[in-house]
C-alpha cells in the first residue's frame, strides 16, 4: 500500500509526538490532535501559563519535556498539530468527529494511532467526594500545569512509585506533606528488586526521593492507607489505618491527621473509550481494566489501528515512546517506506528496551496489585456513581439480587449512566462483580457517541467537513 | 441437564414480561436466558406508552411516516410533500390499549409486591402543530379514529402555552392523545425481571442460546456454552434477532428484521415538559430524571448500531425548533436500537402451525414496552391452554405464509 495521507494520531504525550516524530523519519506525514493547547500530555505538558523557571520540578521531568519536544520540532515540517481539540467519535467509516473550540469537522484516516493516554481508578470511601480530595495525577497537575499549591498540609495515600515522586513536588513547592501511606507492605516491595534492577536509574532515582522525604522528615509507611475522610464543607481530617495483606483496613488502629488536602492514587486506568467506539476488541487486566487486543505491532483488531502508550496498559511514558515508534515503523513499512527486513530491525531495538521497562514495570505492579479490601471502605450510603449518585448499599442490593454483569448492573442502579460514562465508577463495579465471583463476560460499560457532550446549539446549522 | 415448564429466550422488556406474567399467573417452572448484545432496542427505547400516538403514526414512527408520506406525493408528481397519517389496522389498536390499560395497576403491584418502579407517569402524548398543513394532518387523525374523541383533547395557542410554557411560541397549538403515557424503560424492564425472580424464575444472564433441541417437529429445549435447558415450551422473545432462533426451532424463516433507531439524550434539565410531545420532526419524552430523549431515526442498515451525525443533527434541530430552552443544553448521549421490524408493521404472536413446544413473541417493532404487558398476559394463556384475551389470528405468524 502507498498513500500520501497523513497518519491521524489522537493524543500529543509521550507515544503520540514518539509516532509522529518516527514518521516524520520516513517522511510520512501526520496529523496530532489533542484537547490541550499543548503538545506533552498529561506527564509532559508543563505549565499552562508562560514560566520558564520551574524551580519545584525535578530536573528528571524537566529533561524529559524537553526532549519531547526537541523530537517533535525536529520533524515539525511533517507534523499538523490540532491543538484544543476534542474527538467526539467515529462519524461513518474511518472517520472521526471533531469538537475543536466548538466548531465541528470530519476528519478521514487512512492509518490511525490512538494514543489517548489513561485516567486515574477512583476508589470510593466516605467522604471522597469532599472538596481537597483529590486523585494523585490531579495533585501532580495543580503543581505542574496549574502552579498552584493543591493545598497547605496534605497527606498522600494510596500505591505505587508515584507517591514518593509527588510527595517530594509537593514538599519542594512548599507545602507541609504530613504522611505517605503506601498500601502494600515493604517486604512485597524488596520481593521485586531483581524486577526493579531492570531500569537501574529509575531504582535509584526512587531511592534518592525516598532519601529526600526522610532528610526532611516526611514520613512514609508501608502497608497503610486511607479509611475515611471528613469535613463541615472542604476536608478538615483523615482516618488512615494499617492495612493487612488484603489490605482491609484495621480501624481499631486507625489515626486521624489534620489536613486541607490529600491526594488518593491507587492506579490508573486505560483511557479506552475511543478504541471501544470504533469497535476495537477488548479484554479486561486487573492492572489498567479493560485495554484492546494487541499484536506485536501494537495493532488493534481494527485493520488500520494501532494504539500506544498507556492507552493499552499503564507502562509509563518511556514505554510509551517505544510503542508509539513501534507503530510507526509498522505503518512505514506497510507504505512502502522501509523494506519488512529493516522495520524488523529497527522494531526490535526498541521492542528490547521495551521488554526491560516492561521487567521493571510488572515488578511494581505486583508490589502495587489492588486488594480487594479496597472495596470494603465504602458505607452503605457512600456514593459510587457521583453522576448518577449510586450508593454502595444499591450496588450490593443488586449483586445480592442476581446482576452478574455490568449492563444489568447499570441498568438497575444507574452506574455508568451518567456524564462521565463510567470513567469514575467502572472500576468498583467491575471489582465488585469479580469479588462477587463472576469473572467471565461481565461485560463494560460500553462508551456511547458523543465522548463529550455537544451544545445542541452546534447542530443546528450544517457542519463543514475538513 | 436442567428442566423447566417454560424457557424463555430473550430478557428485553418481551421476554421479561413474559417472565413475569408466567411466574405471576402460574406455577411452573420457568428459565429465561439472556446475551446483552449492542442494539437491544429495550435499551435504546424512549419508554413511551403512546397507545393512540404509534397507531396513528406519530412518536417513535413519525420520522419514518414523513419519509413515506413525501415518497408518496413525488411519485403522484405533486411538489409539495403532504403528510398523510400512517394508521394501523383496528387489531394493532385493540392490542396497544388493552396493554395500556395494564399500566397503573401494573405499577402499583409491583411497587407493593415487589419493591420496584418503573416510574409511570401519566402525561399524555401532545402533537405540536407549527402550521396549517400540520392542522390538516391532525384533523386526518382524528377523522381515522371516530372511536376515540373522547381521548383526545384539542389545545389552541393559549391553552397550549399555559400547559407547556417551554414549547416555541411557533406552535400554533396541539392535539394531546389523554391516555399515551410514559415509563422508565429500563426500569420496566428491570422491574419485569426482578418481579419475576422474586415469584421463583431462574434468570440465566449472560448467556447465549445456542441450539434449539427437537424431536421431530417437537421443540424441547435448547443449549448453551454451558449447559442444556430442557422444556414443555419455548417462548422466542429475542428481539431482532428473532428469526435466527425461529430458524433453528422451525427450520423456517420469519420476516423479522433490525430497524435502526439512533436517539438523541439531552443533560438534565429542570422539569421543562409535563407531557410527552410529537412533532412531524420528531418525538420528545423528559424522563424522571430530567433528560430529554429524541427519537428516532428509521433505518434498515442490518445489525449496524452506529451513530450518524446526519441523523443526530435531524433529531437535534427537530427538537431544538420545539423546545429552544435545549440550545442552552448539551447533548450528552446518542445511542441506537435496533427493533424488531415486520414488512406490516404488526407483531408476530403464538404458535407456529406444524410445531409443538414452541411460541413467537417476536416482531413488536416500535412498541414493544407499551406492548409488553399484554403479551406477557397472551403469552401466560397460550401456555396454560387458555382462551385469550384478544383473538390472535392477525398476529400469527401463517400470515407470512398464505
Amino acid at each position: 500500500m502507498t498513500t500520501s495521507q497523513p497518519v491521524v494520531i489522537v493524543g500529543a504525550g509521550p507515544s503520540g509526538t514518539a509516532a509522529a516524530a518516527q514518521l516524520g523519519k520516513f517522511g510520512i506525514k501526520s496529523i496530532i490532535i489533542d484537547e490541550a493547547p499543548k503538545i506533552g500530555g498529561v506527564i509532559y505538558r508543563g505549565p499552562f501559563r508562560d514560566s520558564d523557571d520551574l524551580p519545584h520540578l525535578d530536573d528528571n521531568l524537566k529533561r524529559a519535556m524537553s526532549a519531547l519536544r526537541t523530537r517533535f520540532s525536529a520533524q515539525k515540517q511533517h507534523i499538523e498539530l490540532l491543538t484544543q481539540t476534542r474527538v467526539l467519535g467515529p462519524e461513518g467509516q474511518n472517520k472521526l468527529l471533531l469538537n475543536k473550540l466548538n466548531s465541528l469537522s470530519n476528519l478521514a484516516y487512512q492509518d490511525l494511532i490512538l494514543a489517548t493516554g489513561c485516567h486515574e481508578r477512583s476508589v470510593p470511601f466516605p467522604g471522597w467526594q469532599l472538596p481537597g480530595v483529590m486523585l494523585l495525577g490531579g495533585v501532580q497537575l495543580q503543581i505542574k500545569s496549574g502552579l498552584v499549591k493543591p493545598g497547605t498540609r496534605m497527606a498522600l495515600v494510596g500505591t505505587g512509585p508515584l507517591l514518593p515522586l509527588v510527595a517530594c513536588q509537593l514538599h519542594k513547592a512548599g507545602v507541609d506533606v504530613v504522611g505517605v501511606y503506601e498500601a502494600s507492605q515493604f517486604h512485597k516491595l524488596a520481593k521485586e528488586a531483581i524486577a526493579l534492577l531492570n531500569k537501574p536509574k529509575l531504582t535509584l532515582s526512587g531511592l534518592s526521593m525516598m532519601a529526600y522525604l526522610e532528610k526532611h522528615d516526611i514520613p512514609f509507611y508501608y502497608g497503610w492507607g486511607i479509611v475515611d475522610a471528613v469535613g463541615d464543607e472542604t476536608l478538615q481530617q483523615i482516618s488512615v489505618a494499617p492495612y493487612n495483606e488484603c489490605w482491609q483496613a484495621d480501624v481499631q488502629n486507625a489515626k486521624t491527621i489534620d489536613v486541607d488536602a490529600i491526594g488518593v492514587g491507587y492506579g490508573f486506568v486505560a483511557r479506552s473509550q475511543l478504541a471501544m467506539l470504533l469497535g476495537a476488541q477488548h479484554q479486561y487486566s486487573h492492572v489498567s481494566g479493560y485495554v484492546p487486543i494487541l499484536d506485536n505491532w501494537l495493532k488493534s483488531s481494527l485493520e488500520n489501528t494501532y494504539i500506544v502508550g498507556d492507552a493499552n496498559g499503564l507502562l509509563g511514558a518511556d514505554a510509551a515512546i517505544c510503542e508509539g515508534q513501534i507503530a510507526a515503523i509498522r505503518i512505514a513499512q506497510k507504505r512502502n517506506k522501509i523494506t519488512p527486513k529493516k522495520a524488523a530491525q529497527l522494531a526490535g531495538k526498541v521492542h528490547r528496551k521495551l521488554a526491560r521497562i516492561k521487567r521493571f514495570r510488572y515488578g511494581f505492579d505486583r508490589f502495587s496489585a489492588r486488594q480487594f479490601g479496597l472495596l470494603e471502605l465504602p458505607k452503605d450510603d457512600t456514593v459510587v456513581c457521583r453522576c448518577e449518585q449510586a450508593t454502595r448499599s444499591q450496588i450490593d442490593k443488586a449483586i445480592e439480587q442476581g446482576a452478574k454483569d455490568i449492563t444489568t448492573l447499570k441498568m438497575r442502579t444507574r452506574i455508568g449512566m451518567g456524564d462521565c460514562q463510567g470513567k469514575t465508577c467502572a472500576s468498583y463495579a467491575i471489582d465488585r462483580l469479580q469479588q462477587a465471583g463472576f469473572t467471565h463476560n461481565i461485560g463494560t460499560i460500553q462508551p456511547r457517541f458523543p465522548l463529550d457532550p455537544i451544545p445542541f446549539t452546534l447542530l443546528e446549522d450544517n457542519h463543514e467537513t475538513v | 441437564m436442567k428442566q423447566y415448564d417454560v424457557v424463555i429466550a430473550g430478557g428485553g422488556a418481551i421476554g421479561a414480561a413474559c417472565a413475569y406474567f408466567l411466574s405471576r399467573d402460574t406455577d411452573l417452572s420457568i428459565a429465561l436466558i439472556d446475551i446483552k448484545k449492542p442494539g437491544n432496542a429495550s435499551r435504546a427505547s424512549a419508554g413511551g406508552l403512546w397507545a393512540i400516538g404509534e397507531s396513528v403514526g406519530l412518536g417513535c414512527g413519525v420520522i419514518f411516516f414523513k419519509t413515506l408520506s413525501k415518497l408518496q406525493s413525488e411519485a403522484n408528481g405533486k411538489d409539495i410533500p403532504v403528510m398523510r397519517p400512517h394508521q394501523l389496522p383496528d387489531c394493532f389498536f385493540e392490542f396497544a390499549l388493552t396493554s395500556n390499560n395494564m399500566y397503573p395497576e401494573l405499577h402499583k403491584e409491583m411497587l407493593d409486591r415487589h419493591g420496584v418502579d418503573f416510574k409511570f407517569e401519566r402525561t399524555g402524548l401532545k402533537f405540536i402543530m407549527y402550521n396549517q398543513d400540520d392542522k390538516t394532518y391532525a384533523d386526518q387523525i382524528l377523522s381515522g379514529i371516530p372511536h376515540l374523541v373522547d381521548q383526545v383533547r384539542w389545545l389552541d395557542e393559549e391553552q397550549l402555552k399555559a400547559e407547556e410554557p417551554y414549547i416555541t411560541e411557533d406552535a400554533i397549538g396541539a392535539i394531546d392523545f389523554t391516555c399515551d403515557h410514559q415509563v422508565n424503560p429500563y426500569r420496566l424492564v428491570d422491574a419485569y425481571l426482578e418481579g419475576a425472580r422474586q415469584n421463583g424464575v431462574d434468570l440465566i444472564l449472560n448467556t447465549q442460546i445456542d441450539e434449539v433441541l427437537r424431536d421431530g417437529n417437537r421443540v424441547f429445549g435448547v443449549t448453551t456454552a454451558e449447559d442444556t435447558y430442557h422444556c414443555k415450551t419455548l417462548i422466542n422473545a429475542t428481539g431482532a434477532w428473532a428469526n435466527e432462533l425461529f430458524n433453528k426451532a422451525t427450520d423456517m424463516e420469519m420476516p423479522v428484521y433490525p430497524v435502526k433507531g439512533q436517539i438523541v439524550l439531552s443533560e438534565r434539565l429542570p422539569k421543562v415538559l409535563r407531557g410527552c410531545v410529537s412533532t412531524s420532526d420528531c418525538y420528545i419524552a423528559q424522563k424522571d430524571n430530567g433528560e430529554i430523549l429524541i427519537g428516532s431515526s428509521t433505518e434498515e442498515k442490518g445489525f449496524d448500531t452506529s451513530n450518524s451525525l446526519d441523523k443526530i443533527t435531524e433529531l437535534s434541530q427537530g427538537a431544538t425548533k420545539c423546545l429552544p430552552i435545549l440550545k442552552q443544553s448539551n447533548i450528552k448521549r446518542c445511542w441506537a436500537g435496533l427493533r424488531p421490524g415486520t414488512p406490516d408493521e404488526l407483531p408476530i404472536l403464538g404458535k407456529t402451525p406444524g410445531i409443538e413446544g414452541y411460541l413467537n413473541a417476536c416482531g413488536h417493532f416500535r412498541t414493544g414496552i407499551l406492548t409488553s404487558a399484554i403479551t406477557g398476559k397472551l403469552m401466560t394463556e397460550l401456555v396454560m391452554g387458555k382462551p385469550t384475551t384478544l383473538d390472535l389470528t392477525p398476529f400469527s405468524v401463517e400470515r407470512f405464509y398464505s
